[in-house]
């Protein structure tokens, strides 16, 4: 739906700072970014592989722990952290997956929860390493190699966050596009079908569990080094649940969607403000809607409008 | 002495898994009968707990009807929630009906926040301080009660499922939808029921659970938690894996929290999930596949 306009969207994107102005605004332009790859990597498994999973918080809070660490304790420089927050992340997301693949269905998104809720534990109490529930702060703010610039200012950082969103979003699309992303799509609509054609079900889903855990990670490291804290509470399930919220609202396997349910999420989030914790119940309520009445989400309903559109052109 | 230590974490162990059993009944009866997951079912268990505290503390009605006006409510509730919730996502995929209940979860637990407020309320029971003594071994009479009250409805819904008319044609349900309606069984009603009835234990056990701690209501993911480790435990469907999978999930936990570390306690549970789905995913004590 944007094919065509793309250039247009990145350059408003780029001058949104400018636009926007105040500061505050800039800071959630930069969470928006940061939960829009977030969502990206969720749809991944939930959109393109048709599986729920309800872990994927920890490995957002495995990538944020895991560059917060290394730079500040191992002298990491800062740019690599997100490499480095992609690698254990997947290494997690590997080794899990390897584990829960195996099983569908209701029975895998109880035992991703399963997962994330142990490595939430063991991040709560391994005092020694993650400070515990305390969690660690003064986090050294994101750099680059060779250049003065100041990333704890929003308007810095929401170029930083767009970039790698970009270029996630464009590997997404580059992704589904090829055999594998039609291999992914083949095992979301009818895995024994898929088997039979000689595609590798089980490597497939993997390698897409895997990709999108290495994904959440750069996400968790960004954050980290954005709010310059993190807790455990990263990975608890109120996390999970926003998540799903932004790829469900905003449509599941689109790339547009994700991005688009983050930003209503953030613009929510901050809306509501005034009426409390009233607005999480707004929330379940959005995604209660959408999974009645709008299964593809708020995307589809500019396909819809636009196939209207089309048909009456065509009349 | 140590013996004695040993036996009264078993008894603490079995208390609480008997608290476990009547969530996990409810959930895997919906499981069984509806083929749903309903990631929702702890929170009519916290709605059942914060019931009792209102209907104690508005109504001033003793704490044995606070408890069964609660479960009656809640079991109501129930009704409205496959009414509205799943009903309507009948035909669509499992994955569909997964995510509306996480969507009626967060409703509830989010609005029972908003409604009742996030400090902490002690449902106040005359049984609750009165200690009483078993040879060597303390127990509350509140805990005594959670037992015997949990351990004389398991029987009754075991007889309702075997023998009465209703728990027939239920197995019917289960067994096969479509056969079930050709028999004439209107497997609407019956999907209702079965809601009305789990819903009504998880409020039971929430009413029963609650004069034994704080009760936050956020309690209802930590009941669904503990639901889900049961029913993978004793086998997706089976009401006799429930009881077996929650009292052994009581005792373990209360084992692990005593022996090894109480901050892991909870992991425990995990653990336990993570290795019956890939050891054996059909449950432990199942010894065919149960239903279909």
């Amino acid at each position: 739906m944007i094919k065509g306009r793309l250039p247009l969207v990145v350059a408003v994107l780029g001058i949104l700072p400018f636009v926007v102005g105040n500061a505050y605004l800039q800071h959630m332009l930069v969470l928006w970014a940061i939960y829009a790859l977030l969502a990206l990597s969720l749809n991944m498994i939930v959109g393109y592989l048709g599986e729920l999973t309800f872990g994927h918080a920890a490995f957002f809070g495995i990538g944020a722990y895991t560059s917060a660490i290394l730079s500040m304790n191992y002298g990491l420089p800062v740019w690599l952290g997100p490499f480095a927050a992609a690698i254990v992340a997947a290494f997690f997301g590997a080794v899990i997956g390897y584990v829960a693949l195996r099983i569908v269905g209701p029975q895998f998104a109880i035992l991703t929860l399963g997962f994330g809720s142990i490595l939430y534990t063991i991040t709560n109490y391994w005092v020694d390493l993650t400070r515990g529930p305390m969690g660690i702060s003064n986090i050294p703010p994101f750099s680059l190699p060779g250049l003065d610039i100041d990333f704890t200012r929003a308007d810095r950082m929401y170029y930083v966050a767009l970039v790698v969103l970009l270029l996630v979003a464009y590997g997404c699309r580059a992704l589904m596009t090829s055999r594998t992303g039609r291999a992914f799509i083949a095992v979301r609509e009818n895995a024994p079908l898929a088997a039979s054609t000689g595609i590798d079900v089980f490597h497939t889903k993997l390698l897409g569990f895997t990709i999108a855990t290495a994904l959440a990670g750069v996400g968790g490291a960004l954050y980290g080094h954005y709010l310059r804290v993190i807790t455990p509470d990263l990975m608890s399930l109120q996390y999970v649940a926003a998540l799903i919220i932004m790829v469900i609202v905003g449509g599941k396997g689109t790339i547009i969607g994700p991005i688009i349910g983050a930003g209503i999420y953030v613009a929510l989030l901050e809306a509501l403000r005034v009426v409390g914790s009233l607005r999480l119940v707004v929330f379940a309520a959005l995604l209660t809607l959408c999974v009645i009445f709008l299964p593809g989400g708020l995307v589809s309903l500019w396909r819809r409008y636009a196939g209207r559109q089309a048909a009456g052109g065509a009349s | 002495m140590d013996f004695i230590v040993l036996g009264q974490q078993i008894i603490n162990g079995l208390v609480n898994g008997m608290g476990y059993v009547l969530i996990a009944t409810g959930l895997t009866l919906v499981f069984g009968v509806l083929r749903i997951v309903n990631f929702a079912h702890g929170e009519f268990y916290m709605l059942g707990a914060f019931l009792t505290y209102y209907a104690l503390t508005l109504f001033g009605v003793d704490y044995v009807a606070a408890a069964l006006l609660a479960t009656i409510a809640v079991a109501g509730l129930g009704i409205g929630a496959n009414r509205f919730f799943f009903r309507p996502l009948r035909k669509e995929h499992e994955f569909t009906i997964l995510l509306s209940s996480l969507g009626l979860s967060l409703l509830i637990a989010n609005g029972a926040e908003e409604l009742f407020g996030a400090d902490p309320k002690y449902v106040m029971s005359p049984y609750a301080d009165e200690a009483s003594e078993i040879g060597p071994f303390v127990v509350t009479e509140q805990r005594l009660i959670v037992f015997a009250a949990a351990a004389v409805v398991m029987a009754g819904v075991y007889w309702f499922i075997r023998y009465t008319r209703m728990g027939k044609m239920m197995q019917a349900t289960a067994q096969n939808p479509e056969g079930a309606a050709l028999t004439g069984i209107n497997t609407d009603f019956v999907h209702g029921y079965t809601f009305a009835l789990a819903c009504g234990l998880a409020a039971l056990a929430g009413a029963l659970v609650a004069p034994t701690a704080m009760l936050f209501p956020t309690v209802g993911s930590w009941a669904v938690l503990k639901g889900f480790i049961v029913v993978v435990m004793g086998g997706l469907g089976s009401v006799t894996g429930a009881l077996l999978g929650g009292l052994l999930l009581g005792v373990v936990e209360s084992l692990g929290g005593g022996y090894i570390s109480l901050g892991f306690k909870d992991a425990i549970g995990y653990a336990i999930i993570i290795a019956v789905l890939l050891w054996r995913p059909q449950g432990l004590f199942s010894v065919s596949r149960s239903t279909r």
